[in-house]
């Protein structure tokens, strides 16, 4: 069941940042890992432009103190953040 | 007294040996080091057959290697170049082709990724993180090979302050960009006004948060080293991060800031930025873009004991005006002025008829004098000539100053304020942007008609970018795809956010698109 949730999270999360930040910046593919501030897919609006679609599409809360590279970085931490404040609900 | 930038490097090695010069990415690097490096790289760039006067690039995330680096090419004689890592490849190569850049310093994989042309037109290639045992092709150097050269001395080169030291490039309106030529004298004019002004001591912090292709970053780098402060580098990983980029200044101990508003802004609406918590911070600067007056007002509240300073110039004069934000004044002012001209420069507005002008609310063009005006644009004699003009103001001997291309008014305190352009260069979180050039990458896709690149005002980054295109009927084509293709000419910040596709553009009565119309009809873009 786990692992069910855990491809939706990431495949939703994917989907956002191609065709809202990715695309805007001409970029077509990027890996789970890659990291996206480095190679521009976003900036600093985008940043909370994916944070409203986290809030909004999981439900979930994330302050201004956890909009950090640490938890942002590249979709295999993004879905880490949205799995980690799923299960404190 | 220094007269080519590497001196003030020298001067503080020399006094600091052991005082950390350069802090990126969890590494730091003393002055000792930093001019022992320097002259290490020097000495092979030589052997690379860098001679006077030769472009070097340098295309990497900044990190201690990038001030290395840049000490180092111009140790050698050259000219240093540097490259927006984030930059697609397509407008490196032609960089790198305009201002015959045979020697690069990069990364293996960016040098990979480089069109089969742009590589064989590099005779060397220095690659910052490649062992020296992996397989190499021909003409690249790793980073290690330094330690055969020696450190203690530069080599021998003749220069004087009128050579250049670096090369900016920045958005063109003909659709290439153009690369603005900088020489010793011209950085060492704001580096000197800088340090009597700002007071940079070897006590001091400097954050750098500007790319090093853009010039805000000339502060923070050559005043550090002058002083024998430290200097440290804001990497992506912190900078978009308004929370961490706060603790960043906190931890970091950081005395003198210097970005653009919509960086200070974000810090101000998601970071909870504190007083008591940044005790160090004595003066922000900033730069590139206009700071909107509710939140300079926010800012100026927040944080009682720091200076501010509001600085003004196109790369070409590097800065050449500054107000220093008074705070009894803030209050009652509507908008910000640039303020007044900075020591050993000249600045006057020429209004319609062509007179400098001298009564209060006059407006004209802004010109510029004296020994921090760039000698014009790399390669590019017409460009320079409409630019870089002679001085017809003043008879006595033959000098050129520069045209800014902005509007600004006289006020009666003295201070200038900016008004528009007058032309279709816009700013978007302080980098120039010619519209003009968007469009021409628009223009070059099979698909595209008709475009035209409209700025939609924007409260936090100054402007956001709209295209609205007309497609030839028999293709079709989606916003995605043309952005995707921008992305192959153009840097990322100048792809449009939004395209919107219609059947035809609308008209002025000449048959040119007509902007004032399209701009009205753009609300702000909704995201």
């Amino acid at each position: 069941m786990t692992t069910a949730n855990e491809t939706t999270i990431k495949d939703q999360v994917r989907q956002f940042i191609r065709e809202e930040l990715a695309a805007a910046k001409g970029i077509a593919t990027f890996t789970d890992s890659e990291s996206l501030t480095e190679n521009g897919i976003i900036d600093s609006l985008g940043i909370f432009r994916l944070v409203t679609f986290l809030e909004e599409n999981f439900g979930v809360r994330v302050g201004d103190e956890e909009i950090s590279a640490d938890n942002l970085q590249s979709v295999d931490k993004i879905e880490e953040l949205v799995i980690s404040k799923s299960k404190k609900k | 007294m220094a007269y080519i930038l590497q001196q003030l490097l020298t001067h503080s090695a020399g006094r600091f040996p052991e005082k950390t010069a350069v802090w990126a990415r969890g590494r730091s690097i003393s002055y000792r080091e930093l001019e022992e490096q320097s002259n290490q790289l020097a000495h092979l760039l030589k052997t690379c057959g860098v001679k006077k006067g030769d472009r070097v690039g340098l295309f990497f995330p900044k990190s201690v290697e990038s001030i290395i680096s840049m000490f180092a090419v111009m140790k050698a004689g050259g000219v240093y170049v540097p490259l927006d890592p984030q930059a697609p490849v397509d407008r490196i190569g032609y960089i790198i082709s305009n201002c015959g850049i045979k020697v690069l310093i990069t990364q293996d994989e960016r040098r990979r990724a480089l069109d089969a042309a742009t590589r064989e037109s590099l005779e060397r290639c220095v690659v910052i993180n490649q062992a020296r045992e992996s397989g190499n092709g021909s003409g690249v150097i790793p980073w290690s090979a330094l330690s055969e050269y020696p450190a203690s001395h530069p080599p021998v080169v003749t220069l004087t302050e009128t050579d250049l030291a670096y090369i900016l490039y920045t958005s063109g309106s003909t659709g290439r960009p153009k690369g603005v030529m900088l020489s010793h004298q011209n950085a060492l004019t704001f580096v000197e006004w800088c340090a009597a002004k700002f007071q940079i001591t070897q006590e001091d912090h400097l954050s750098n948060h500007a790319p090093l292709h853009f010039d805000l970053s000339v502060f923070d780098i050559y005043n550090a080293i002058e002083a024998g402060a430290t200097v440290h580098l804001v990497t992506e990983d912190i900078a978009l991060f308004p929370t961490t980029l706060a603790k960043f200044i906190e931890t970091h101990q950081i005395s003198v800031w210097y970005s653009v508003p919509s960086a200070l802004v974000l810090l101000l609406l998601h970071a909870d930025l504190k007083a008591e918590k940044l005790p160090r911070l004595r003066t922000i600067l900033f730069a590139g873009e206009v700071f909107p007056m509710k939140y300079l007002k926010q800012l100026a509240e927040l944080l009682p004991a720091v200076e501010l300073d509001n600085l003004y110039g196109p790369t070409e004069t590097n800065v050449c005006t500054y107000y220093r934000v008074d705070r009894e004044r803030l209050g009652s002012l509507e908008k910000l002025p640039i303020g007044i001209a900075c020591e050993n420069t000249e600045v006057f507005a020429v209004n319609d008829k062509d007179e400098i002008v001298s009564t209060p609310g006059e407006s004209g063009e802004l010109y510029v004098r004296g020994p921090a005006v760039t000698y014009g644009y790399w390669a590019d004699v017409e460009k320079t000539k409409k630019m870089v003009v002679p001085n017809r103001f003043q008879k006595n001997f033959e000098e050129n100053i520069y045209r800014t291309g902005d509007l600004v008014t006289l006020a009666e305190d003295g201070n200038y304020y900016f008004v528009g352009r007058r032309d279709s260069m816009i700013k978007s979180r302080g980098y120039r942007i010619e519209l003009g050039e968007i469009e021409s990458a628009l223009l070059s896709h099979p698909a595209v008609r008709e475009a035209a690149a409209i700025a939609v005002p924007d409260e936090v980054v100054g402007n956001r970018i709209k295209a609205v295109v007309a497609a030839h009927s028999e293709i079709s084509i989606k916003a995605a795809e043309l952005q995707q293709h921008c992305g192959t000419r153009i840097p990322r910040y100048m792809i449009p956010e939004l395209i919107e596709f219609r059947e035809t553009l609308p008209k002025t009565s000449t048959g040119k698109v007509d902007r004032i119309q399209l701009s009205r009809e753009s609300l702000p873009v909704a995201v």
